[in-house]
């Protein structure tokens, strides 16, 4: 029990401090006019790619999944907090404390990843009435939570690629931009999963987003509960493999790092 | 000039060493994989010059942008960007070096780009006016650096360049109607759209990879180097400017 509260205290402190990281890169200014614009213009640009192609049905599938892909890819930004650490000169301190590393990064990035979440939340209800889309109420709100579960299933293979190369900061910036580009290119965000190939469909239900994306999909579609349900507990069972494969990945990680020095202070 | 190539060779450098400057690189195939797929997807074969061309901007955007943004940041945080400003060389000319490098290298993400789309889809791209693509791809990347100098110099007086940079990149993807033309885009927003240079040279592009004929060539091409240039000559202006005052006020690595 007393693990418990420790492992809670120590999971506080660390979203608390990467809030304060977080707050620290963007002001309530910046982040309107900055990151929400940018945004809003990303969901906005694939969503126009259904003007073009003069189909409602396909403007909605963009849009859709365009502003959930929002929230995965705030996900994937955690990222580069856990490897800010290097950075920081902090990861030795880290790691020479009693607490478990992974708790302390697992952590750290929740708040980028609630902030994606939310942001892709906010493209999706200011967007939507605007292209002309008409959400179902109140079924669209279950989109709430489901947008939260991709986000945190996106977290979970976030946290797993950052314990992969906690010992290589200097490539964080190249991971990152091509995780979220791979993830939108096989996660059916831009085309149905049936259009891939047999293979590339089976890896893209084994991705975070996929399943939880296609339950969202049913949701404003009106499909069945049993459906909707079925992906719901793909997305859950994705994510906890990710998320147990960060967990007993991550100490190897580091303790690599550690035998052979190359966690040093700044790459 | 010696200040201008000065700049180009640090910047190779630089390129070399950190595999950020990669990203383009990768991201430009993988866009061209995702346009490719949803036009394919819908049917609509007619758009593979769309699909060919936005992912080629968004590389080169990204270039300019990132790079001047980089550069900056770069010069701030390893504390040289005051001797830089001291040198008796141009400031402007140095980081106009390293710009015009960086959005050199840009043209390999052509190659990757339909090289992809052709051993994927098996899409061949035919350039059917040749002369007005390779005038409107040498127009652009000039377009394309000038618009960098600009950003630059707004970087200077930013305390953090790369939220900036971060933000810059589908608004403009949308205004300069990279993938989804201008016509598209609510009448409203079509003015200021007419003043990013990418919505000239991303028409222009498209109209040289389609058969029919060309309009209004030398205007349109004349329009993406007056706005480049514009640019180009507002940001050297706007850098003059900012750096007198920063230095006169001692808030340069600060600011």
């Amino acid at each position: 029990m007393s693990a418990l509260v420790s492992n809670a205290r120590v999971s506080w402190y660390a979203i608390v401090s990467g809030a304060n990281d977080y707050w620290a890169i963007f002001t309530l200014k910046s982040w309107v006019f900055g990151w929400c614009v940018r945004m809003l213009s990303q969901v906005s640009f694939f969503a126009l790619i259904g003007k073009l192609l003069e189909s409602d049905k396909q403007t909605q599938f963009f849009l859709v999944g365009n502003a959930v892909m929002i929230a995965a890819m705030g996900a994937t930004f955690a990222m580069n907090m856990t490897t800010s650490e290097r950075g920081n000169g902090t990861l030795s301190l880290l790691l020479a404390s009693p607490s478990r590393p992974v708790l302390v990064f697992a952590s750290r990035g929740v708040y980028v990843m609630a902030d994606g979440v939310f942001s892709a939340l906010l493209g999706l209800f200011i967007l939507g009435p605007a292209f002309g889309l008409h959400f179902p109420f109140p079924r669209i709100l279950l989109v709430i939570p489901l947008t939260a579960l991709v986000g945190m299933s996106a977290y979970c293979f976030s946290t797993f690629l950052a314990g992969v190369i906690i010992r290589k900061r200097e490539v964080t910036g190249l991971l990152v931009n091509a995780t979220i580009v791979i993830l939108m290119t096989l996660c059916g965000i831009n085309v149905p999963v049936s259009f891939y190939p047999g293979w590339l469909a089976w890896i893209s239900r084994c991705l975070p987003i996929t399943n939880g994306l296609e339950a969202i999909r049913d949701v404003i579609a009106g499909a069945p509960a049993s459906t909707i349900a079925a992906h719901v507990g793909a997305e859950l069972l994705v994510m906890s493999g990710w998320l147990a494969l960060a967990l007993v990945t991550f100490g190897a990680f580091v303790r690599a790092g550690q035998r052979d020095g190359s966690l040093e202070y700044a790459a | 000039m010696r200040a201008f190539l000065a700049g180009a060779q640090i910047q190779l450098r630089f390129l070399r060493a950190y595999p950020d400057a990669a990203i383009p690189f990768f991201t430009a195939p993988m866009f061209s994989v995702i346009f490719q797929m949803v036009f394919r997807h819908a049917g609509r074969e007619d758009l593979t010059p769309y699909a060919a061309i936005a992912p080629v901007f968004i590389a080169l955007w990204w270039l300019a942008l990132f790079n001047s943004g980089w550069t900056i940041t770069m010069e701030r945080w390893n504390g040289t960007i005051e001797m830089l400003v001291a040198a008796p060389s141009s400031f402007a000319a140095v980081v106009f070096g390293r710009i015009t490098t960086t959005t050199l290298l840009g043209v390999v993400s052509f190659f990757e780009t339909w090289l992809v789309a052709r051993a994927i889809f098996g899409t061949k791209i035919t350039i059917y006016h040749p002369w007005a693509f390779y005038a409107t791809v040498f127009v652009t990347l000039f377009a394309m650096a000038g618009t960098a100098v600009a950003m630059a110099s707004l970087f200077v007086l930013a305390r953090n360049a790369v939220t900036f940079s971060n933000s810059a990149s589908y608004p403009f993807y949308v205004l300069g109607g990279i993938l989804v033309p201008v016509s598209f885009l609510p009448h409203w927003i079509r003015p200021v759209s007419a003043v990013v240079f990418l919505s000239w040279s991303a028409d222009l592009m498209r109209a040289a990879l389609q058969a029919a004929p060309m309009h209004e060539f030398w205007f349109r091409l004349a329009m993406v180097a007056m706005l480049g240039a514009a640019g180009l000559l507002v940001g050297l202006y706007a850098m003059r400017v900012i750096l007198t005052r920063v230095r006169g006020t001692g808030e340069l690595g600060t600011t």
